[in-house]
């Protein structure tokens, strides 16, 4: 079939995402350890999910169980983090606002990623000198080091932010669509490695020689559409790079809310678990009252853990509200009487959550005939609701919290090594000598 | 008898809010705007005294005659970005504090601009 020219007339799709995105949060305010070795930890603790680039070249590998390496890290002098989603999260809203006005439209993919998609100058132009302008601004800005990758669609975009990031020559900054001849890039990219492949074509693909993206872009198309359908052909339309993904602008209004954690230790009790249900719900209808959503139906859904030996087990109920709420004392008396059917004696339980479902819009129901309490009571209801959810934002969260969410809590997560939530909280905020 | 209309002033919708919102008098770009608490003296002669918030911009290009804050020895200081014989350097607001040269290599280390500095009055102050 010959290697397929890159069209050109279309705008290109550019992909930016952080570096090493928790890591890098970890540093931003605290200059202390940048330019250290540093690694963030998976909730309990359990495993490394991010490393600073010093981190990296000291040979610490992704996924590797804190346990296992603690010892090695205390005498590499590595910083070692519980994962501070509160900072990540913050970090995560300036680096969207920061990259909105550099293009026409911009996709929230994930916490540290984003599609945008801008117009490509005249004569297949070269974006790479705008990718580095961008990079540049967002490292003076947020001082956040980000990677960009630059194509006519959306595969290619994600492609070439792959090899922007892993080819030190090119300065985090690679844009496909402007070189005259993009095999050799494709060719060193695994098949598996193509976004959104999944492992089933991917496998399919290995099976019939097809090892990498070029193979995959130029196979004959009627072979993939027989064994994949649609999604293979827009798969290989992308890698000839016509845009058939289109940028997902508007995030879909939130159908479910869902609060899980797993224990740091088993929890045993029905108290206990009683207590941990009570603390997610209590999270979850504070998310729900900030979304501005109710709920007419909770989940409860606990499970053991799959390694202890014995038997797994896992359960889940679910209760539907008479009228939508979002008052945590409504949620707490319709779930908890769940708890008693979820708890088993001879099964301790490692995880845990709530997720509560068929969300509205609370202008829905303002004017409904069957208010739970008169009208006076209900908008009390809503400022007590609001004066929490206040006070936890403000001296953080638990602050204010029921009684039934426990006060002594063995199980709760371990985030023994957090660091402060600097950049949204009064009395976290860093120091300055002067 | 039908109650009579408002007068055109006073109906509800043309009321506009008064309050000046803070947020859009003291902060120039929010994603790059960060808050820090000063510790120690040694701006006191640039109006900025210890226990005051500080709110630093990190959008901003250092100029010389600003007041920056810098990352050096593991920590944030609090300094005017002056220029002396030709280089550059981070001077205190207070006799006791020498001046700090900062070497080519040390540009990088210029963190921010502090832009504007509050302090409580009252007898609760902002920090805890």
């Amino acid at each position: 079939m010959g290697s397929c020219p890159l069209a050109s007339s279309h705008p290109a799709i550019v992909l930016i995402d952080g570096n090493n995105f928790y890591a890098s949060c970890e540093a931003v305010m605290d200059p202390a350890v940048l330019g250290r070795p540093l690694v963030v930890l998976s909730n309990n603790d359990g495993c490394i999910v991010s490393r600073s680039a010093e981190a990296r070249a000291l040979g610490i590998r992704m996924g590797q169980p804190y346990f296992q390496v603690r010892r090695d890290l205390e005498r590499q002098g590595v910083v070692v983090r519980s994962s501070n989603y509160t900072l990540y999260a913050d970090m995560s809203q300036r680096l969207m606002a920061t990259l909105e006005p550099w293009v026409e439209a911009l996709e929230i993919y994930s916490i540290d990623e984003a599609f945008g998609r801008l117009g490509r100058p005249a004569g297949n132009g070269d974006l790479s000198g705008w990718g580095q302008q961008l990079r540049h601004h967002v490292l003076c800005q947020l001082g956040l080091p980000v990677a960009v990758g630059i194509g006519p669609s959306k595969v290619l975009a994600k492609l070439a932010n792959r090899v922007a990031k892993t080819t030190p020559a090119r300065n985090g900054v690679f844009d496909i669509g402007s070189i005259p001849d993009p095999d050799p890039y494709l060719e060193a990219i695994a098949v598996e490695e193509v976004w959104g492949i999944g492992r089933q074509l991917s496998r399919w693909c290995r099976l019939r020689g097809i090892s990498h993206a070029r193979a995959l872009r130029d196979m004959p198309t009627g072979e993939l559409r027989r064994r994949c359908g649609v999604v293979g052909v827009r798969l290989q339309q992308e890698l000839r790079g016509h845009a058939c993904l289109p940028l997902e602008l508007v995030p879909a209004a939130k159908r479910e809310t869902c609060v899980s954690r797993s224990f740091s230790q088993p929890i045993t009790t029905q108290a206990e678990l009683k207590e941990a249900i009570a603390t997610y719900l209590s999270r979850a209808a504070e998310k729900l009252r900030r979304q501005r959503q109710r709920a007419g139906a909770i989940t409860v859904f606990v499970r053991s853990s799959p390694f202890n030996g014995t038997s797994f087990y896992s359960n889940s109920a679910t209760v539907s509200l008479p009228l939508a709420s979002n008052d945590t004392a409504v949620l707490l008396a319709a779930a908890l009487p769940l708890v008693p059917q979820l708890f088993r004696p001879h099964k301790p339980l490692q995880k845990a959550g709530v997720l509560l479902q068929a969300l509205q819009s609370t202008t829905t129901l303002q004017h409904h005939l069957l208010l739970p309490l008169p009208e006076e009571q209900q908008h009390r209801r809503e400022a007590l609701m609001a004066a929490i959810d206040a006070l936890n934002r403000r001296y953080g969260s638990g602050t204010v919290q029921w009684a039934a969410a426990g006060l002594h809590t063995p199980w709760r997560m371990r985030r023994s090594r957090l660091s402060r939530s600097t950049t949204t909280q009064l009395d976290a905020i860093p120091v300055v000598q002067a | 008898m039908a109650p009579r209309p408002l007068p055109n002033s006073l109906a509800p919708s043309t009321l506009e809010p008064t309050a000046t919102s803070l947020e859009e008098q003291l902060i120039r770009c929010r994603a790059s705007t960060f808050l820090l608490r000063v510790s120690g003296e040694s701006m006191q002669g640039a109006g900025i005294r210890h226990g005051d918030l500080l709110i630093v911009d990190r959008g901003l290009e250092p100029r010389v005659g600003q007041i920056v804050v810098a990352y050096l020895d593991g920590g944030f200081t609090l300094k005017r970005l002056a220029r002396h014989r030709g280089r550059l350097r981070l001077e205190a607001a207070h006799p006791a504090y020498p001046p700090l040269e900062l070497s080519r290599s040390d540009e990088h280390r210029l963190w921010g601009v502090a832009l504007h500095v509050i302090r409580a009055l009252a007898a609760r102050p902002l920090h805890r």
